[in-house]
């Protein structure tokens, strides 16, 4: 077999095993070792590269986002951050119909600016918001729906798990990639809150909720100023710190995370919400997802090495040279791409087997690197809310407990309408990338 | 004698995994250190990045194995469950061909780090920049050689003793996969 064959089949073969579940790391590594062999029949240089990849890699700086975000946003999310917001978020959307969902929408998008990672969003707001919505008799797939759908802001809006995966595969800088997701993450948050307005208006059975108009939450005391002062102070204090740091070229990234997890730390110390127990947890979690997700890509860029060996950016951008495809048939073809893979992978691993093969052709057109990582972001994190692998829905119907009677499709049925109006704000972004690029 | 044995290696990743643990909050109090000492004090901390790279060798390394004792390694399972339900012959088949194939990279990884690492503890290899910070490198060639093996003998213990090695009492995060 020519190269260009062996790292074709490479690719068919890494997809096949991941989905016959083979762990994705091994999947990658595996197959790239034995294709660079046969390739160049050495196998001293296969094991080389392999070596190379797995001590190097790993000692990239800006890694060092990984673990500290993971931390800030675990201790948050035990420091009782993401309830503070939503409990705020409900005082203000409570006179409008489908309100508890539009709070929860509102209250995702600020706590994602304190997570990295869509799984803490989808299992904090489970436990706070779907309880509350069923109380009010809402439907329950929308219940879940909501927050399935508005977990993925946790992904976009920074500080992002994914969004600094992107920026090691397309070496961009993890500040400014931050600063991109701002925009979009807004934008759909938006989104998602206008679509919920308009199911009241016109499909106001999927919401339910109790009927009667006006005020749903009449048991409720509205909050005083204090109130909403000492539940939103400590959150915005943290977003400023870490996300003006970065704006502001104070800090880089890593030490923004560094100092984000302090004022983490303390915030939930003097608020009394930090058990030694829970410390401990959020400690021993940050390893498990950091080793996780960084020997992901370790192999990933044992992946990527084998790619370029076999040339195959290089034929796949002739390729579609020949046929003349427009930037936005490209386009097409990347997220159709991404949707395909989205059903049964993780966002990270879409994001490394398809950055690698696609950024050879979208760098000649002269797009913003940065823009297409936002774009590849969005279109991979839609897998999350479809079936039959939903991470986001798997997560929400773990953290529901068993005796809910809410089931698994209940899950992705109310998700669906959410991961149309993902997909319509992926179109847009497409069109018009000032909405990401325009604050750099 | 299995018993045993599975007690022994799931104890060294768990022993791993604490020493990952620590590195996490050092790298967070390092980096502080640096931010305070370089805009309060305007002195700072020159080994900052090195201290840094050094202790993400040891999080991924020292942690690997206790991911995989726990069965967290990132998978997409929907077949395996699929199968679980229809054909548990079959299923359990997969999961054992599944962790021989990740057992054998793992022993790849850990002969091709061996050399690496007696010839950095020979020649007393230093990274960094020389008079302002250096670190040895057969620590972190040291801990992955290590890690790399544990997590071999872990997967080929996963083949003999079946994928589901409940876990004992009193072990933390058991779950067989994180997509539950």
């Amino acid at each position: 077999m020519s190269p260009l064959e062996l790292g074709i089949a490479s690719v068919v073969a890494i997809v096949v095993l991941i989905y016959i579940g083979l762990y994705i790391p091994a999947a990658l590594a595996v197959v790239s070792f034995l294709s660079i062999w046969l390739m160049r029949d050495n196998f001293e240089l296969a094991l080389n590269l392999l070596k190379i990849a797995i001590s190097d890699n790993v000692m990239e700086y800006t890694f060092a986002t990984v673990p500290l975000f993971t931390f800030m946003g675990l201790v948050a999310s035990k420091a009782g951050l993401g309830a503070d917001i939503y409990a705020v978020m409900n005082d203000v959307f409570k006179r409008v119909r489908g309100g508890i969902g539009m709070a929860t929408v509102g209250a995702n998008a600020v706590f994602a600016a304190v997570t990295g990672s869509s799984i803490a969003s989808a299992s904090v707001f489970t436990r706070v918001a779907v309880p509350e919505m069923l109380r009010f008799d809402y439907n329950p797939r929308f219940a879940v729906g909501v927050v399935a759908g508005s977990s993925v802001l946790g992904m976009i809006i920074p500080p992002s798990a994914m969004l600094i995966i992107y920026s090691f595969v397309a070496e961009q800088s993890v500040g400014q990639m931050f600063l991109a997701g701002i925009g979009p993450g807004l934008l759909l948050a938006l989104a998602y809150i206008t679509a919920i307005f308009f199911m009241g208006r016109f499909t106001p059975r999927f919401i339910g909720g109790r009927i009667g108009g006006g005020c749903m939450h009449d048991d409720q005391q509205p909050l005083s100023g204090a109130q909403i002062m000492a539940r939103t102070t400590p959150t915005l204090a943290l977003i400023v710190t870490v996300l003006g740091g970065i704006y502001t070229g104070w800090m880089t990234p890593v030490e923004a995370g560094a100092i984000g997890s302090i004022v983490a730390l303390l915030i939930a110390v003097l608020r009394r919400r930090l058990t030694w127990p829970a410390f401990k947890e959020a400690l021993l979690e940050t390893g498990h997802i950091t080793a996780s997700i960084l020997f992901l890509i370790t192999a990933a860029s044992i992946y990527s090495r084998m790619l370029g060996l076999a040339d195959l950016p290089g034929v796949l951008a002739a390729l579609l040279h020949n046929y003349q495809l427009e930037f936005l048939g490209v386009m097409l073809i990347y997220v159709v791409l991404m949707l395909f893979l989205g059903t049964l992978l993780d966002t990270a691993s879409i994001i490394l087997i398809v950055v690698p093969l696609f950024l050879p052709i979208i760098e000649p057109m002269g797009s913003s690197l940065v823009w297409f990582g936002i774009v590849t972001v969005i279109g991979a994190e839609i897998g999350l809310l479809t079936p039959p692998l939903g991470i986001s829905c798997f997560v929400i119907k773990s953290s529901l407990g068993e005796d809910c009677g809410i089931s698994l499709k209940d899950v992705f049925l109310g998700a669906l309408p959410f991961a149309f109006v993902m997909l319509l704000v992926l179109v847009v972004l497409i069109r018009w990338p000032a909405i990401s690029i325009g604050i750099l | 004698m299995w018993p045993v044995l599975r007690r022994a290696l799931h104890g060294a990743a768990m022993g791993a995994n604490a020493i990952g643990t620590l590195m996490v909050l050092v790298l967070v109090l390092v980096i502080t250190f640096d931010v305070i000492a370089r805009s309060v004090f305007n002195a700072p901390f020159l080994g900052a990045v090195e201290v840094v790279q050094f202790s993400l060798v040891f999080i991924v390394f020292a942690q690997l194995p206790d991911v995989v004792r726990a069965g967290r390694l990132t998978r997409s399972d929907g077949l395996l469950i699929l199968l679980g339900g229809r054909a548990p012959r079959l299923q359990r088949c997969l999961h054992r061909c599944i962790d021989t194939l990740a057992g054998a990279l793992m022993a790849v990884i850990a002969i091709a780090i061996w050399p690496e690492f007696i010839a950095a503890y020979q020649a007393d290899d230093y990274f960094g920049t020389p008079g302002i910070f250096t670190a040895p490198w057969w620590p972190l060639k040291g801990v992955i050689f290590v890690s790399a093996c544990l997590c071999a003998a872990l997967f080929a213990l996963r083949v003999v003793l079946g994928p589901d090695m409940a876990p004992t009492p009193g072990e933390p995060g058991g779950q067989e996969s994180e997509h539950r």
